[in-house]
């Protein structure tokens, strides 16, 4: 069983990472700040935004895959430019810079473009149990 | 008999155009502005925000990010420059772009203001009030 990302509350900002490489998958005091955005049907923004980052992610990493395999460059440094932004937005910092790696590359004929790939699915599967992990949180 | 000709300020249109292809982005934005009054309308990339503008221009402002596909910001706000009916809607640029060319681009082809991504919700809300806020008043004829 993969256990779960190690997150516990804390006094001062409610979340506290235990090891730097909890926070390099998740900074939840970023995610945490857009609680101040009010949502007109009165939901919790954060669960929404969680929500979506998990429905639209898995898609635009298949479209990267593909852009790889067809060695589109332009196509991969558009879709991982995309990414890095939602990402580090909402404190996915694990992601945004693997975002940042493919968006650098100078070829995708290159083999660490499928290295960085790689990369990315992996950093991916560990932010999506800890955004997962928090909207179980939430939700109670 | 004095002859008296009344006339009345168009309201405002609070209508906030957002072209961004991040669901996630969007939905912040969109949020955002509902907060601020105003109604969002959304494109999700630059050729359907092309086509929004083609036969719309009641925008109070304008939301565009720099990189989307089939038509970027730029081309947008190259659109929106040299359109007289959309001239004077200001316009803010939204990227996680670092080149600082392609910012000065945005800048000096006309863009209003710049917003980099990452941003905090306080930024945002920054920005969004103070592009309303840039927006000019709408006189009636």
């Amino acid at each position: 069983m993969v256990p779960e990302p190690v997150i516990r509350l804390s006094e001062s900002s409610g979340h506290q990472l235990l090891g730097s490489m909890a926070l390099d998958v998740l900074d939840f005091d970023v995610l945490k700040a857009f609680e101040t955005v009010k949502s007109d049907d009165g939901q919790d923004i954060v669960i929404e935004l969680i929500d979506l980052y998990l429905d639209s992610t898995p898609r635009r990493i298949e479209e990267i895959r593909n852009a790889t395999a067809d060695e589109a460059s332009c196509v991969i440094k558009r879709l991982a430019h995309t990414l890095k932004g939602s990402s580090s937005t909402l404190g996915l910092r694990g992601v945004a810079n693997a975002c940042q790696q493919l968006e650098d590359l100078n070829s995708t004929s290159d083999p660490i473009a499928n290295t960085l790939l790689e990369i990315l699915e992996s950093r991916f599967a560990e932010a999506q149990k800890a955004l997962i992990s928090e909207r179980r949180r939430r939700t109670g | 008999m004095n002859q008296f000709k009344i006339t009345f300020k168009q309201p405002a249109s609070n209508r906030v155009l957002i072209a961004d292809d991040d669901p996630v982005i969007t939905h912040l934005l969109t949020t955002m502005l509902k907060q601020e009054r105003c109604e969002p309308v959304v494109a999700n990339d630059g050729r359907e925000a092309y086509r929004i503008l083609q036969s719309d221009s009641r925008f109070r402002a304008a939301i565009l990010d720099l990189s989307m596909p089939f038509l970027g910001g730029l081309d947008l706000i190259h659109y929106m420059r040299s359109e007289r009916r959309l001239m004077r809607i200001p316009i803010m640029m939204i990227t996680a772009e670092e080149n600082i060319k392609l910012i000065a681009d945005s800048l000096s082809a006309g863009a209003t203001a710049f917003l980099p991504k990452p941003f905090t919700p306080e930024q945002l809300e920054s920005a969004v009030r103070l592009l309303i806020a840039s927006s000019p008043t709408r006189k009636g004829h």
